[in-house]
């Protein structure tokens, strides 16, 4: 396949654009998804009109909940969030309906629905304009959770999340969007649940999602040459690649996680845990946790960084755990 | 029955206030003087200012994320305000706010929100406690025609109806021609009526759409509600029609020469001395510029402020 070199939010289009053509159950809605500066979906009204693609009015209950409803009765819904937080307005059409009918129903009814969600901070928006709560929606039962870091799997894993039959939370970091990496212009799939090595290593293992996942790298190009760093990305939360976890972590014996969602009850607690319990004796050296501490994100830029993860706070942790 | 000269005079000051000090954040966030661009309240300054000459300082308003204008207008202290915007320590919430969550309880402004509809139902909350204590004091609530279809927005409604809550409606219509999100033209509408206002009977109060670019009608129309509220007669519904002057949250939206005949300001110009108006821009420039200046001599707050505030300490 051709590949040629472009931004995370231009995967996103192309994942939609291939996708709309190949099935036309596939529907897009969403609070501004037809505006020509909303990079992963502009143009698609244009292409495939506004029967398909429609601009919902501000009330997530209301098309979230359709989009359900939509996808119970055999449509294709790709419904888009603006921002995460907003999604706490519909929480029971998200917790409640969209993760549980399938369940509910014995099987009867599924929900092929992909609720895309823009998230994270970094850029000043204060405590209801910066959250990343992919912990929040895995932590129910009967969502899949996705977290793409790069535009290929941008790309693959959106093209996988609308043909998989179930519910996808689908996050996209706002500050990944400029990001450019090589895509094949094709359309391909990235398997949910298939977690990615990004960089190989062996003293220590980094796990990290989303935009976490370029700092862990950063992290681990400084460190090179003192500590060999693995960087892993399990690109899905929920399914989560347990093997590959604990494979690398069984070869390195060393283990950081990276998150920029909430630390407690959260992604890096659940990836020790799992290490804990079936690979526990592989770890020659405490796992150490680098998330955002339970506290709203503030708006001052100096407060905000102050409690985020970045590469300084993991190389700090990789060489402090490396040093055990 | 048009206002005596003394008290038009008063809203224009007002009015010149918030849009002199919304100039200079438009002006320092590109200098990167304030870290996040933000919706500004620029052609919609008669609204907060008509409704907000009927209210006392314990009366208490819920906003939106367009907030400076309901900020200022309530009483907001401009030096602290503009110490928030630009995330400093002597910001009314140590810059942990931003123009998104900004709450100053000691005038009544709680406060700005970041959530569309977010304020609204907590709004009915301080007009309930007002009841309660039987202090006649009013809450408002503002919200834009966006915000209105918001299920939090309709059950709020029917709750301040069903409780005979004393509280004001006030809902800001910046698409009363073409209905846009965020500067972007949408191919369905948000709306299927024309005037928000026509729900009000739904819910059991009254409802009124009033051109929201003349202050002297904003007055009269919210003094009513106001009163109202006050008196222990309930809730009203108020729609203002505006005109954004200045573009879209993201600043996409090239600013419209033709929606200058709705500036508020310049309609409100032509009716005081020419003399008195000068005067009054000039003081109103002197007021923001010093503004400006507590923030930028002001502190960035310690990382150590990041950490606190969470909880409240048990006392």
């Amino acid at each position: 396949m051709p590949e040629r070199e472009i931004t995370f939010g231009q995967a996103l289009n192309e994942a939609h654009l291939a996708e709309m053509e190949r099935d036309t159950n596939i529907i897009l809605f969403g609070e501004n998804v037809s505006s020509q500066w909303r990079e992963a979906t502009k143009g698609l009204k244009e292409r495939f009109g506004r029967e398909r693609v429609r601009d919902a009015p501000i009330t997530e209950t209301a098309f979230i909940g359709a989009g359900v409803g939509a996808a119970i009765v055999g449509m294709r819904p790709i419904v888009e969030l603006m921002l995460a937080d907003f999604g706490l307005v519909a929480m029971d059409q998200i917790l409640n309906q969209m993760a549980k009918s399938t369940y509910m129903s014995g099987g009867k009814v599924s929900v092929p629905m992909t609720l895309r969600v823009l998230t994270g901070a970094g850029t000043s928006s204060g405590a209801t304009h910066s959250e990343s709560l992919h912990g929040l929606f895995a932590h129910m039962p009967g969502l899949k959770v996705v977290v793409p870091s790069s535009p290929y799997d941008a790309k693959g894993l959106l093209i996988s999340s609308i043909r998989d039959p179930n519910p996808k939370i689908f996050m996209e970091h706002r500050l990944l969007y400029p990001v450019k990496g090589m895509v094949p212009s094709e359309a391909y799939e990235v398997p949910l649940g298939d977690a990615n090595v990004v960089r190989e290593g062996s003293d220590v293992t980094v796990v990290a999602n989303s935009l976490m996942v370029r700092e862990a790298v950063k992290a681990a190009e400084e460190v090179e040459g003192d500590v060999s760093v693995e960087v892993l990305d399990p690109r899905t939360l929920v399914p989560l690649d347990e093997d590959a976890i604990l494979r690398s972590v069984g070869k390195t014996g060393r283990l950081v996680v990276v998150d920029e969602d909430y630390l407690r009850y959260g992604f890096s607690g659940e990836v020790v845990a799992l290490v804990s319990e079936k690979a526990h004796g592989k770890l020659v050296a405490p796992p150490i946790r680098v998330a955002t501490p339970n506290i709203p994100l503030p708006y001052n830029q100096r407060l905000e960084r102050e409690l985020l993860p970045n590469k300084e706070k993991i190389v700090a942790a990789v060489r402090k755990v490396a040093s055990r | 029955m048009s206002l005596e000269e003394g008290k038009l005079a008063d809203l224009y000051r007002v009015m010149v206030r918030i849009r002199t000090f919304e100039n200079a954040v438009r002006k320092l966030t590109r200098e990167g003087k304030i870290p996040a661009r933000f919706g500004l309240y620029t052609g919609q300054e008669a609204v907060a200012v008509g409704v907000s000459a009927h209210l006392k300082t314990g009366d208490q308003i819920g906003s939106t994320h367009r907030a400076l204008g309901h900020l200022i207008a309530k009483g907001c202290d401009l030096h602290r305000l503009m110490a928030e915007l630009m995330g400093k320590e002597a910001g009314f919430n140590h810059g942990k706010a931003g123009p998104y969550h900004t709450f100053d309880p000691n005038t009544g402004a709680l406060g700005a929100n970041g959530v569309v509809g977010g304020s609204v139902p907590m709004t009915a909350g301080y007009a309930l406690a007002d009841q309660i204590k039987k202090n006649r004091m009013v809450a408002v609530s503002y919200f834009g025609e966006g915000g209105s279809n918001q299920g939090g927005v309709q059950e709020t409604l029917n709750l301040a109806a069903c409780w005979q809550l004393p509280v004001v409606f006030v809902c800001e219509n910046s698409s009363p021609e073409v209905q846009r999100m965020l500067g972007h033209e949408i191919d369905y509408p948000q709306l299927s009526i024309d005037n928000v206002s026509l729900r009000a009977k739904n819910y059991g109060m009254p409802g009124s759409t009033h051109v929201g670019w003349d202050v002297e009608e904003v007055y009269r129309t919210a003094g009513r509600a106001v009163r109202r509220a006050r008196s222990g007669k309930g809730p009203t519904l108020l729609e203002y029609k505006v005109h954004q002057l200045e573009g879209n949250l993201e600043g996409r939206l090239e600013s419209n020469e033709k929606e200058r005949q709705w500036d508020p300001i310049e309609l409100m110009g032509k009716k005081i001395p020419r003399t008195l108006s000068d005067k009054i821009r000039a003081d109103e420039a002197a007021n923001v510029q010093r503004a400006i200046d507590f923030g930028l001599s002001s502190e960035e707050p310690a990382p150590e402020q990041a950490y606190t505030d969470v909880f409240r300490e048990v006392s």
